[in-house]
């Protein structure tokens, strides 16, 4: 059943106090998109060409290779393809899922951070934080979404979910916001 | 079949694929020859197996005490029936995929030094059936089991990850805030499933809150469950299409408590399940703060749209669900 009474400011202010009660402490886990630039090898927007599972050199596992064709290298000189591995998939009867590892198809556009060195193939820099997606506007317009989180000039800043500040960023802005943090020393 | 489609439902990595309403909470499901399988055991106890590796401050003696304590955490819930058995101490490690043994334990992953633990299934695809499922616990960090400040709490992340074991994806009940310094640091969460973990030294994480007792009651109900709670049901709509991952929140205003679901199909369509009778504000809101592959396997998810509250309060009565009603959200 729905009650016919009314809600509004008051709802909110519930919620808000609620949440703030549960203030706590920090974590460093989460990457900063300039930690994210700095400490990828190869940073680059392409399109999946295939995702192929296999056994892991050891046996005991499985994983994804993905390929991408190079539209774009912004970070690294990475040749016409890119390979990387991604933990779990599927060989024979048995599919191996790892929970917050990204999955990827062909067809998929999307810009990788990626590190690792050879001889071991690269993977994605902190599983899906160094993963953001392309997606084309109506209009026809390559955008990053959700864009990156913007680091405030001093202090804390609460992140707020569908702040209308933050928007789909185009790939032109967001290729710019890769290079400039590959030109500042960390 | 899209691939939004097959990706709608729950979570990260998984393939699902129906387009009927699910329920709250990421609850993991599989694709199996074209039908949707929720990750979830169907016999109990379920057996674990605890690594003899070590780490650094934690012995494998304490390694297990702390794993059984998480799993007596989710086991206690009332209201699910869901139950853990110790099975033994193993030299398998948590990577070895198909050997059977669902293994905790300390691995080294220095590729993944963003990561602090994680939980991986392998999944029969013949007959749908869970194989096994284990956790790694990275070496790559710091663990305690005594609260040190500067490690990280073992038990309170092997929580989170007893969520997944048991088949819940990510809860996106939780707030963080941007920091000039860097990084970026949680400031509330109010549901030990939500993918950021607090910092070192904080054992907050221990605690299931409403959120992940109703998920873990929704997918393994015991006892009364579905006659004493009740569910909200809608669908989100961005102008005259549904919205497929809008987070849908319901908070109770006389207990405070706070349960999330998502909409997870191409109509926006959302349920929540396992709330305690009573009035309910419901707030729907993008992941636009997140990486969406951490909750959905979808490439497209819409992520550009206001965060707005329903403009009443909705009333669950038990054992059942009031009339379905739409939030109209508005684009940036």
């Amino acid at each position: 059943m729905i009650s016919v009474q009314r809600t509004g400011a008051m709802g909110a202010v519930l919620v808000l106090v609620f949440m703030s009660r549960l203030a706590q402490a920090t974590v460093e886990v989460p990457v900063e998109f300039g930690e994210l630039v700095r400490g990828s090898q190869l940073v680059v927007h392409g399109r999946v060409i295939e995702a192929r599972s296999q056994q892991t050199g050891d046996r005991r596992s499985i994983e994804t290779v993905v390929t991408l064709s190079v539209t774009e290298a912004l970070k690294g000189q990475p040749g016409s393809e890119v390979t990387f591995r991604m933990p779990g998939g599927e060989v024979g009867r048995y599919r191996r899922v790892m929970v917050g590892v990204p999955r990827f198809a062909a067809g998929d556009e999307v810009v990788v951070f990626l590190r690792g060195s050879a001889p071991a193939l690269p993977t994605v820099f902190g599983l899906s934080q160094g993963l953001f997606r392309v997606a084309h506007t109506p209009d026809g317009r390559a955008v990053v979404a959700p864009a990156p989180l913007a680091v405030p000039a001093f202090g804390a800043e609460r992140v707020v979910r569908g702040d209308p500040a933050r928007r789909p960023l185009a790939i032109e802005a967001f290729v710019r916001d890769v290079r400039a943090h590959v030109d500042t020393r960390p | 079949m899209s691939r939004r489609i097959a990706a709608c439902l729950v979570a990260v990595g998984l393939v699902a694929g129906a387009s009927a309403p699910l329920s709250a909470y990421l609850q993991l499901s599989v694709t199996v020859r074209g039908s949707v399988t929720p990750v979830k055991w169907t016999s109990v106890p379920v057996r674990w197996f605890s690594s003899t590796a070590s780490a650094p401050g934690v012995t494998s003696a304490q390694f297990q005490s702390a794993l059984a304590a998480a799993f007596d955490t989710w086991e206690a819930v009332p209201t699910a029936s869901i139950a853990f058995q110790f099975a033994g101490f193993t030299s398998a490690t948590p990577s070895e995929d198909n050997d059977g043994r669902s293994v905790m334990g300390f691995e080294d992953h220095g590729d993944l030094d963003r990561t602090l633990a994680a939980t991986g299934f392998t999944i029969d695809t013949i007959t749908g059936a869970i194989v096994e499922s284990d956790v790694f616990f990275n070496t790559a960090f710091a663990w305690s089991t005594t609260g040190a400040s500067t490690a990280f709490d073992l038990q309170s992340v092997a929580t989170h990850e007893i969520g997944h074991f048991i088949g819940l994806g990510h809860s996106a009940l939780g707030e963080t805030e941007m920091q000039a310094a860097g990084g970026r640091r949680v400031i509330a969460a109010a549901s030990v499933m939500f993918p950021i973990a607090f910092g070192r030294g904080n054992a907050l994480g221990r605690m299931l809150q409403p959120d992940d007792v109703a998920g873990a009651s929704a997918s393994y109900p015991d006892g009364d469950f579905d006659r004493d709670t009740g569910s909200v049901q809608g669908r989100v709509r961005l102008g005259s299409r549904g919205l497929f991952g809008a987070h849908v929140s319901a908070f109770d205003r006389r207990t405070g408590a706070l349960v999330g679901g998502f909409a997870l199909n191409e109509a926006g369509d959302f349920v929540i399940d396992g709330l305690a009778p009573g009035t309910y504000v419901i707030r729907v809101e993008p992941l636009d703060d997140a990486s969406t592959d951490s909750f959905f396997d979808d490439p497209g998810l819409d992520t550009n749209f206001r965060a707005t509250f329903y403009d009443r309060v909705v009333a669950v009565p038990a054992g059942g669900a009031g009339p379905s009603f739409d939030v109209t959200v508005t684009a940036k």
